[in-house]
């Protein structure tokens, strides 16, 4: 974990437009990103920026256009492949926390590393990340023991627990207070940092925004901004 | 705010309506339970009016009388009632327990809606009428037109045990061959029965005078029915002497008392007597008895009679005294100390004389071997030998002869003269007794001694003009009558020839029958025979209380309605059974409302905010519950009618054997489904209110947040450890030891507890409901325990998380546990007393016959008496019978629905044994008990007293003896025997409080497996005259197990109706708890879980509630029965393991069909910020 990895990572969105029926949510959009990158996505509510977030996670299929991550597109994977793409490659922060309530903030953290074999390794790596989060004490608490920023760190280091080339996160601080929040998004930054990941956050936060290495702005699901 | 919105109870309407839908179960099935018993109790009382008819009241007697006795002119319907057995020639069958009615067509307007049926012969017919019902011609196969053979006690004066009584199959058995004339329904007429039982009667009518005819009882009956609704009393009935079986026979002088019975019943003799002293009347009881022979000198005179009489009083003393000479009484002087020995006797006691001399010698030698022990042993048993000789001796005393006997065996006064007789043994075989007599005089035939009117009538002998034409029911040797015998009865028929002193006689010859024939009365003083008659008979009449002599007053109506309340309460059976299913609704509705409010948890969030008081809140939240759970309990009653319909269709089909006969049909009573519904209602109104107080516990800000879990939102409050929770925490544990005192305390002192609080508490019970509630609630805590858990296990794997997802709503995983294990609790201890396993027993069969045999099957000779062929009874050789007399009356076991108030008696023998807790040894140590008060020892089945009389075995249970006094029985126990159906005393008893009852007609039979077959074709084709029918022994234990375990059934499936409910709850809560963690699905999909993976999850996570919920309730079930019963000897592992595996297989398949309704809608969305 401790060991920085090479920033090899890469998204590239091209023409890419998403609709639900008759609305039209996302609007031919391309872009390309590569690893160590971090990304804002602004817009006004309903704009598409979730959505855009959660086509680029594999979790809705675009409905025109084609996106490849690390130069492959994931949509022409089978069901079980793509899990297991998302599960390994990308990781998630929503807005809401969605921890487990029954769990441990450790096992919560540990929750994705469930979905596939075990990793022996995985506790360990749990732990490591709860310190970098600045969790250690909290580890054996309940997600209804801890704060809201508290509760977001959790589920910034459950989302890392896979070493995500990619991770997307979806209003990480809508529902905190501005201490929070920039205690939130310098941790993200940190770990950004350090992982050399890819970062793409959604927020509505513009002064949050303009720490980003790239902001995409985007208005009735069209890219206004593309920096 | 109004306090009901219509809008929110519209909004809400799908969790509403399965809040209505489970009151609406709760109140189905309490109300329907309710219903269920109403039914059975109404049918039970149709069943009452029907079989009566219009007739309400009931004179019954053990005899025949004249049915002008009873005085209410008006309204009485004299008949005759009758068990026999029929016999149909053309189809071999028979039909056994028949009521042989005898009618007129006065009876039949009892039943106002019946034609009368045709019961007089047509010209074309060749013999008589009967009238049968359906159940009997399906029986006997037969139709109108078609001949029977019907078999039926013949009525007789003299009982059939008494030397004089008949007991010869041929006259013992009345049959009458007539021709069905007419076949009634088995309605109305058709199920007229005295007896309360749900079960079809076989009736068989026959026209009045053709049964009097037969029974040579001319214009007498044995029972006069009324439908007046005074109850009939003593004042009613103008008694006569005749009336009693007595009769007077009235001379110049003196009048004679005796018997049509032949013996005069020592009630009848006492009170004579006591009349007699009262009023001054002389007395002179006589005892008439038959002698076989009478012998002095190597001389024998054949059949005489024999008076005994008072032989020192009155003017026999006299002619005694005038007849006697000085010569006869020093002759009689020398003799009166010799030992009255028989020849053989004597020559005995003079052989063990001598044996005495050479002990003595013997003992005196030198070189004796034997030692002291030995020699002692000899001296006792020639010391008992003679002992027996000398009391045989002591039987004898004097006797006087008349000239002519005096004369034929050249007897002189002071001689022996040996006397021989028949009695009859206690298994009804004759046996001739000897004894002998020494005469103390010789008397002319004249004067008392030449009195015939002493002497009352010998049946088949007093009318006879030769002894060669004697027909009597002992055998005679014809052989040994002489001419001069002959002319003896030409001239002086049964005159006396000889006389013994009347307490010898009573001593020799009496016996339950009675202890005198005759008693003759003088006059009174200042009186002429005329008027000391007239006197004697109305003092008499006033002394003697109808139901002293065999006459019943019996209220039919009144009697069989409270009989029709039933021996078991299937109301409070199937509500008691039902109450766990309203702890299951209450459960669940307490869960499900609390679902609808943590729905709205946003709601209450923000009317709290904007100051809307909790108190306000609440009511609004209750009210609303209340108007759900009132739509609720409207749909309920539809549902109890439903429910009902449904258990009383189990009842007539899968139930049966519960109730025999499929006859109960549906009765509501508003009443039963007011109370079905208010409990109900009750039940889920305290439930919701309890869900409604907990609003408080919540935060505002929480339930602004949306926050659902009213569980982790206390546990976060816990784990702040105010001083509140921690007084809490002290109280729970303080409980917890108070409980754990309490159960340590009934698993020792159970006993104790049981004795002091009454037999109704059963020890097993206590310790049933212990153990029941330690295990089951110890498994609770456990869960609850591992619920709130904080512990974060080492490993963390797929199986973990998805068991760890159980503690989401801890609420609600308890609930479906709650449920689930108080079911299969309850299923595994009311399922371990099934008996799957066929019942054992050392006997065969059963059998029982309608009318009583007097000969025993387990002789030679008794067997021939019956009419076995000599192959039959060399084969019958290999059974061993036990025989009972019974007391006719109603069965007690769980067979019979009325409750019943007469059981019927049985007289045991003292080999018998009874089962595996009362050997025949321990019988006869129980029955030779001395008991106070005239207290007689029984024995009755534990279950049948307690569940079918409602008797506590500890308190004597009074019945009526034959004279109408109460007999107390002092009750012993047993169980699982084949006398679920009696009460039971020793024969001994019977025969002494019940005299007039005779023969056998219950058996119990042992015979070798492999003979069985054959054995019980023998006997039911020999004895088919008497209506003897067998039944596997087995079979009829297992007819009582059929029952019980239909009870068990009936039990298991309304606990299985409250597992289905468990299982609703557990899928309900599954479904609920995908919706609400919609969120953290959708994040687990995010983070690379395939849906299959989850539904996987979902599914462990519901199968472990019910594995957990399942495996606590059958620990506790199958504790609680090795706890109280001590083991688990016929534990039914087949049928139990198949019914938990269909209860967890419906679980999985709930839960499967739970869970992949639940994931189809789409996941993902709910994870959008935007």
């Amino acid at each position: 974990m401790e060991q920085r990895r090479e920033a090899t990572a890469s998204i590239k969105v091209s023409n890419l437009s998403k609709d639900f029926g008759k609305v039209e949510v996302l609007r031919n959009i391309s872009f390309d990103v590569t690893g160590g990158t971090s990304v804002a996505i602004t817009g006004p509510s309903g704009s598409g920026k979730s959505t855009l977030l959660h086509v680029i996670g594999t979790l809705e299929d675009p409905s025109i256009g084609q996106i490849e991550i690390n130069n492959t597109n994931p949509f022409t994977l089978s069901e079980p492949e793509l899990a297991q793409y998302r599960n390994s490659v990308i990781g998630f922060v929503f807005q809401e926390h969605h921890l487990l309530p029954q769990y441990s903030v450790l096992e919560n953290v540990l929750v994705p590393t469930l979905a596939f074999k075990r990793d022996p390794s995985a506790p360990q790596r749990a732990q490591q990340l709860l310190r970098r989060v600045g969790l250690t004490d909290r580890q054996t608490h309940r997600p209804g023991q801890l704060s809201g920023g508290e509760r977001q760190r959790a589920a910034i280091a459950r989302a890392l627990i896979n070493q995500p080339d990619i991770l997307l996160c979806d209003e990480p601080t809508g529902n905190l207070d501005t201490a929070t929040t920039e205690t939130i998004a310098n941790l993200l930054f940190e770990l950004h940092n350090a992982e050399k990941n890819i970062l793409i956050v959604v927020t509505h936060n513009l002064t949050l925004a303009s720490r980003f290495d790239r902001h995409l702005q985007l208005v009735d699901g069209k890219c206004t901004i593309h920096t | 705010m109004r306090k009901f919105s219509w809008n929110a109870f519209k909004h809400f309407w799908q969790i509403h309506l399965t809040v209505a839908l489970c009151t609406a179960v709760a109140t189905g099935v309490l109300a329907g339970a309710l219903i269920v018993g109403d039914s059975v109790r109404g049918s039970l009382r149709s069943l009452t009016t029907e079989r009566l008819g219009a007739s309400q009241h009931a004179l019954l007697a053990d005899h025949f009388f004249q049915p002008d006795l009873f005085q209410r002119k008006p309204n009485k319907v004299p008949t005759i009632l009758l068990n026999g057995t029929i016999v149909a020639p053309q189809t071999q069958a028979r039909a056994s327990k028949v009521n042989i009615v005898g009618v007129t067509d006065d009876f039949f307007t009892l039943w106002q809606a019946d034609t009368p049926p045709n019961l007089n012969k047509t010209p074309e017919q060749p013999f008589n009428a009967i009238v049968i019902n359906a159940a009997l011609q399906n029986e006997l196969n037969v139709q109108v037109g078609d001949t029977l053979l019907v078999n039926m006690s013949q009525a007789a004066d003299i009982h059939p045990e008494f030397l004089l009584g008949e007991r010869d199959v041929a006259n013992a058995i009345q049959s009458l061959r007539l021709v069905i004339s007419d076949i009634i329904p088995t309605k109305n007429a058709g199920r007229f029965s005295l007896q309360a039982h749900q079960s079809l009667p076989f009736n068989a009518f026959i026209a009045l005078p053709v049964l009097q005819k037969a029974l040579g009882q001319m214009d007498k009956v044995n029972a006069v029915l009324t439908t007046d609704t005074d109850a009939i009393s003593a004042a009613d009935l103008s008694l006569t002497l005749e009336s009693f079986g007595l009769r007077i026979k009235t001379d110049e002088n003196h009048f004679d008392l005796q018997s049509q019975q032949y013996l005069l019943k020592p009630l009848l003799s006492e009170t004579a007597r006591t009349v007699a002293a009262e009023n001054r009347i002389p007395t002179f009881p006589t005892f008439t008895y038959l002698a076989n022979t009478i012998r002095a000198n190597d001389k024998v005179i054949p059949y005489s009679t024999i008076v005994a009489l008072p032989i020192d009083e009155g003017e026999f003393a006299k002619l005694l005294d005038m007849h006697t000479t000085e010569a006869q009484q020093l002759a009689y002087e020398r003799t009166r100390n010799i030992m009255l020995f028989t020849d053989a006797d004597e020559k005995e006691f003079r052989r063990l004389e001598t044996e005495i001399d050479r002990l003595r010698r013997q003992r005196r030698a030198p070189g004796n071997s034997k030692t002291a022990k030995q020699q002692r042993d000899e001296a006792n048993k020639i010391g008992h030998a003679l002992h027996t000789l000398e009391e045989r001796a002591k039987r004898g005393g004097d006797i006087v002869l008349n000239t002519w006997a005096a004369e034929d065996l050249s007897a002189e006064v002071g001689d022996r003269i040996i006397v021989s007789y028949y009695s009859v043994s206690a298994d009804e075989e004759y046996i001739i007794e000897t004894v002998v007599f020494r005469l103390k005089g010789i008397l002319p035939i004249a004067g008392i001694a030449a009195d015939r009117g002493i002497i009352p009538e010998f049946p088949g002998i007093h009318d006879t003009t030769d002894m060669s034409d004697w027909d009597s029911p002992f055998p005679i040797d014809y052989a040994l009558i002489r001419d001069k015998d002959e002319a003896y009865w030409d001239a002086y028929k049964a005159t006396p020839k000889a006389f013994i002193p009347l307490k010898i006689g009573k001593r020799i010859w009496q016996n339950r029958f009675g202890d005198l024939t005759s008693i003759r009365l003088g006059i009174m003083p200042d009186s002429d025979i005329q008027t000391t008659r007239t006197h004697f008979e109305t003092e008499f009449l006033k002394k003697i209380q109808p139901e002293q002599v065999g006459f019943q007053f019996l209220s039919l109506r009144a009697d069989g309605l409270q009989a029709s309340a039933g021996a078991t309460d299937f109301g409070m059976l199937f509500g008691s059974l039902s109450g766990f299913i309203i702890i299951a609704v209450a459960l669940l509705v307490a869960m499900l409302f609390r679902v609808g409010v943590e729905q709205r948890s946003r709601e209450i969030g923000i009317l709290q905010a904007v100051g809307y008081p909790l108190a306000k809140i609440r009511r609004r939240f209750l009210y609303e519950g209340a108007a759900v759970a009132g739509i609720g309990s409207l749909l309920g009653c539809l549902l109890a009618v439903g429910y009902a319909k449904l258990m009383i269709f189990g009842l007539q089909t899968w139930w049966l054997p519960a109730i025999g006969t499929p006859f109960v049909a549906l009765h509501v009573n508003p009443t039963s489904l007011l109370s079905g519904v208010l409990i109900a209602l009750a039940v889920v109104m305290v439930s919701i209110r309890i869900t409604v107080q907990q609003l408080g516990e919540t935060s505002t800000t929480a339930l602004l947040a949306g926050e659902t879990d009213f569980a982790e939102i206390t546990r976060t409050l816990q784990a702040k450890e105010t001083e509140s929770s921690k007084l809490l925490s002290i109280a729970k544990k303080i409980a917890a030891a108070i409980a754990a005192v309490i159960f340590l305390f009934f698993v020792f002192f159970d006993k104790w507890f049981s004795d002091t609080f009454g037999p109704w508490i059963e020890e097993p019970m206590i310790d049933f409901m212990m153990f029941t509630l330690g295990i089951i609630g110890g498994g609770w805590d456990a869960f609850n325990r591992w619920l709130n858990s904080q512990r974060v296990p080492k490993r963390l794997n797929r199986i973990r998380f998805a068991l760890k997802n159980a503690a989401r709503q801890p609420g609600r995983s308890r609930t479906c546990v709650t449920t689930i294990s108080l079911a299969c609790c309850i299923i595994v201890a009311v399922g371990a007393n099934r008996h799957d396993a066929p019942p054992e027993t050392e006997y065969a069969f059963v059998a029982e016959s309608a009318l009583p045999l007097h000969h025993s099957l387990n002789t030679p000779d008794g067997r021939f008496e019956l009419g076995f062929s000599d192959k039959d009874s060399e084969l019958l050789r290999a059974s061993e019978v036990s025989p009972f007399r019974v007391l006719p009356g109603e069965d007690v076991s769980c067979l019979n629905l009325y409750q019943p108030e007469k059981p019927q008696i049985l007289g045991a023998p003292d080999a018998i044994t009874f089962s595996t807790v009362l050997d025949a040894l321990q019988w006869r140590t129980l029955t030779s008990r001395h008991l106070e008060d005239g207290r007689v020892p029984a024995i009755g089945d534990a279950k049948s007293l307690r569940w079918i009389l409602h008797h506590n075995p500890d308190d004597d249970f009074v019945i009526q003896d034959a004279f109408g006094k109460p007999l107390r029985l002092e009750l012993e126990t047993i169980e699982n025997s084949l006398f679920q159906s009696q009460l039971i005393i020793s024969e001994a008893n019977f025969m002494k409080h019940f005299p007039n009852q005779s023969g056998y007609q219950f058996f119990l039979i042992k015979t070798p497996p492999a003979l069985r077959a054959e054995t019980a074709q023998v006997l039911e084709k020999t004895l088919g005259d008497y209506g003897f029918d067998l039944t596997s022994a087995s079979e009829r234990l297992a007819s009582y197990r059929a029952v019980e375990n239909t009870y068990i059934s009936t039990f298991q499936s309304l606990g299985g109706l409250g597992v289905l409910l468990g299982t609703f709850g557990l899928a309900l809560v599954l479904f609920r708890n995908i919706i609400e963690r919609r969120g953290e699905l959708a994040t687990l999909r995010a983070f690379g879980f395939r849906r299959r993976l989850l539904a996987r999850m979902l599914f462990i996570e519901s199968c472990f509630l019910l594995t957990v919920g399942m495996l606590i309730g059958i620990v506790a079930g199958v504790v609680a029965i090795l706890g109280s019963q001590g083991g688990l000897p016929s534990f039914p592992w087949v049928s139990l393991t198949i019914t938990l595996l269909f209860i967890f297989g419906f679980g999985i398949i709930a839960n499967a069909i739970a869970v992949a309704v639940a994931l189809r809608s789409p996941l993902l969305s709910t994870l959008k910020s935007e």
